[in-house]
């Protein structure tokens, strides 16, 4: 049966404005960096799994399962818990330095949240959710028509999948339980959105980065023209967000880890904007298959002087020079480009437009791309 | 297949709200066909909404931005993009994202190219600095109509016979809140996380002027009427917009809508399916578009507004803001 241990701890986030914000997150080990979003969990339908948590903070810490009909904590099902008769808790919680063990059995595969039940509307906030994904009975990442996010024959196939949380930062909430004040929520008023806890540009940054230590989670999705990507969004603010990826539209295919289909009936559809609400998840599979150019096959339009245009006016682009896929054109001098193979970047962000700022200065947010490359490894795209 | 050609210049203007505020905008103005010696005659001319974009599936449209520049903001030397918001499998040449690829400098032009293979409703933006960008105004409507039209000679929203319509209208969703366009226009900066809309617009302007014609001198840069106008019994189309920063909710007194398209893609499942519904409000966010046909009911006055009360106001306080009216007349 496997076993997640997670320490509920507080730290400090970056954002790419150089701001330090006190935070509540969960973290792998004892001695390991609480982090934003929490540890993925990965499980499999039908396998019981043990969720231990031990509370390294100073008030109860509690972990609930939204979507888990059944969760148990020493064999009877979860509880709210009560102080002095006020609710403390949706879950049975940890006392400070304390553990409470969660035992539950997904019945159905699917993306889901995990987050603290206990003062959720300040410790969700802080930091204290994180992704958990549900593999079907029958996944076989080998084998292609096994490789699915609801099972074999319900078109769910995907060659490479990526979570994508979101999550909304107000640093004057987090100054303010730093210092122990009271904290009212109808001030509410986040200056920073996240996409796996980081705020752009530090969203297009990979995995595990050292100078981010509480922040692992780059959010990137990187693929090749014509795979099925699979995005799963899961909504972790308290806010509702809709995230538009460039280059093509998605198929939403299930909501809150349910499958779109009412028996033989298909009930997925698309769209180039999905609305991710406070506590929601999307699975949707992106599949970008292009127009076809290459030098043999041009562009019916002639590609301007690039000295008379404007590249790269962030400082820096994403562009390689040239209209076509695995190709590089010449980017005027002084301009600094990311790109490395001559892959198509697009961009994937809130339209809420005033999300896609760091404390109101663009480029910042709740912004990353999807990057298209002419070949990449079948090590990209994989959730550990 | 025809080729259509655009050119739209992008710069800057001024319009006007209900109360009697005018408010600074960037945006976009239709030059086709100017000549190259006169398009400056249209710096500050920028309209709200940007002019439409129209095609039918399978055209090739060549579309050129010029940028003219800013004349209330001549120290500000933006450059700009056009963004087909929705465009499916594009490439970044022609995606309008100025980290990706190219955006536009003063005085100098670009041309996109997009051969449109999905009908539906889309929307057009500038994607240099977006947060301003579309704040100010550079956003507009794209439609792509379905070859289905073509072969039966009638009106469809998608290559689909049950999705026929007599008359089609414009419900884009927008808000503008002052204080940025005052900051803007006085080269000051403003901090977007303290976005407070005042104002809430269907096709830029503010009832009751959504439901004045669309070439009322009142509004010579805000040149798309509201008002929804059929006979009893017709089919109407609705393309709802929603390019602000909120979501909305909009519904018609006493019209139930059947939602066809979300995003420029008909309701189909996976196998095509038919999951088009019925609803009384249309809740969108913003980036998204959707598509609903009502039949026109016995003549009369039908509001439609949004359900999110708050936004029916001007600057807070006079009944007005996203509201618009369906007038149903009897037959001729």
């Amino acid at each position: 049966m496997p076993v997640i241990d997670l320490w509920a701890k507080d730290g400090y986030l970056s954002t790419p404005d150089g701001n330090s914000i006190y935070f509540w997150g969960f973290s792998k080990s004892e001695t390991g960096p609480a982090q934003l979003p929490g540890p993925y969990i990965i499980a499999k339908q039908e396998e019981t799994i043990t969720v231990n948590l031990y509370n390294k903070l100073s008030e109860p810490v509690s972990i609930s399962f939204p979507g888990q009909p059944v969760v148990t904590v020493g064999g009877q099902p979860v509880q709210p818990q009560y102080s002095d008769g006020q609710l403390l808790s949706f879950v049975n919680h940890a006392e400070p330095g304390g553990m409470v063990s969660y035992t539950f059995t997904p019945s159905y595969p699917g993306t889901f949240i995990y987050e603290s039940g206990t003062n959720p509307h300040k410790q969700v906030p802080m930091g204290l959710y994180g992704g958990l994904v549900v593999r079907p009975a029958d996944y076989n990442p080998n084998v292609k028509e096994y490789k699915t996010a609801y099972g074999a024959g319900t078109n769910t196939e995907f060659d490479r999948e990526y979570l994508l949380i979101t999550g909304e930062i107000d640093p004057d909430m987090h100054q303010t339980v730093e210092e122990g004040k009271p904290y009212h929520v109808s001030k509410y008023l986040p200056r920073y959105w996240t996409l796996n806890g980081r705020c752009a540009p530090d969203t297009m940054l990979m995995d595990h980065v050292d100078y981010l230590p509480h922040q692992p989670y780059g959010s990137i999705v990187m693929g090749q023209p014509g795979e099925k990507i699979l995005m799963r969004y899961i909504g972790a603010g308290i806010d509702n967000h809709p995230l538009h990826p460039h280059g093509t539209h998605t198929r939403v295919v299930a909501v809150d880890g349910r499958l779109l289909k009412n028996g033989n009936v298909d009930l997925s559809y698309k769209r180039f904007t999905v609305l991710v609400g406070a506590g929601q998840t999307y699975d949707q599979i992106y599949q970008w298959d292009g127009l076809g150019y290459t030098p043999q096959n041009p562009i019916p339009t002639t590609l301007p002087n690039l000295r008379n245009m404007g590249i790269g006016d962030a400082g820096w682009t994403m562009w390689s020079g040239s209209p076509y896929l695995g190709m590089k054109g010449d980017i005027p001098v002084g301009v600094v480009s990311y790109n490395e193979f001559g892959e198509y970047y697009f961009m994937l962000h809130s339209h809420e437009e005033l999300q896609i700022t760091n404390w109101g200065e663009f480029p910042g947010g709740m912004m990353t791309w999807v990057a298209i490359y002419p070949s990449l490894s079948h090590d990209v795209g994989v959730l550990k | 297949m025809a080729t259509v050609k655009k050119r739209f210049g992008a710069t800057d203007g001024w319009v006007n709200m209900p109360d009697g505020t005018s408010h600074y905008i960037f945006g976009f103005v239709d030059i086709t066909g100017v000549p190259e010696n006169q398009i400056f005659q249209y710096r500050g001319k920028a309209t709200l909404l940007a002019p439409l974009l129209e095609a039918y599936e399978g055209d090739e449209v060549y579309l050129t931005l010029t940028n003219l520049g800013l004349p209330s903001r001549p120290d500000l030397d933006d450059t700009h993009t056009i963004h087909w918001h929705g465009f499916p499998n594009q490439i970044p040449l022609w995606d309008g994202v100025p980290e990706a690829s190219i955006s536009v400098p003063v005085g100098r032009d670009f041309t996109y190219y997009y051969k449109p293979l999905d009908p539906g409703t889309y929307i057009h933006h500038c994607h240099f600095e977006p947060v301003e960008h579309i704040q100010m105004g550079m956003i507009g409507p794209v439609t792509v109509r379905p070859q289905l039209e073509k072969e039966l000679g009638r009106k469809f929203a998608y290559n689909d016979e049950n999705t026929a319509f007599d008359r089609e209208a414009l419900i884009f969703l927008t808000e503008l809140d002052p204080k940025p366009h005052h900051l803007v226009a006085n080269v000051q900066e403003f901090d977007w996380t303290e976005y407070s809309p005042e104002y809430w617009l269907i096709n830029g302007r503010s009832y009751p002027d959504t439901v004045k014609p669309a070439d009322d001198p009142s509004f010579p840069q805000q040149p798309f009427s509201a008002l929804v106008e059929a006979y009893e019994g017709e089919k109407v189309l609705l393309r709802f917009v929603n390019i602000g920063f909120q979501q909305h909710c909009i519904q018609i007194l006493g019209i139930p809508l059947k939602v066809v398209g979300l995003d420029a893609q008909q309701l189909r499942g996976y196998n095509g399916e038919d999951i088009s519904c019925w609803r009384d409000a249309i809740y969108i966010a913003a980036g998204q578009t959707v598509d609903a046909i009502f039949t026109a009911p016995r003549a009369g006055i039908y509001p439609l507004y949004n359900r999110n009360h708050y936004k029916n106001t001007i600057a807070g306080t006079a009944f007005g803001g996203m509201v618009t009216e369906i007038r149903v007349l009897s037959k001729p």
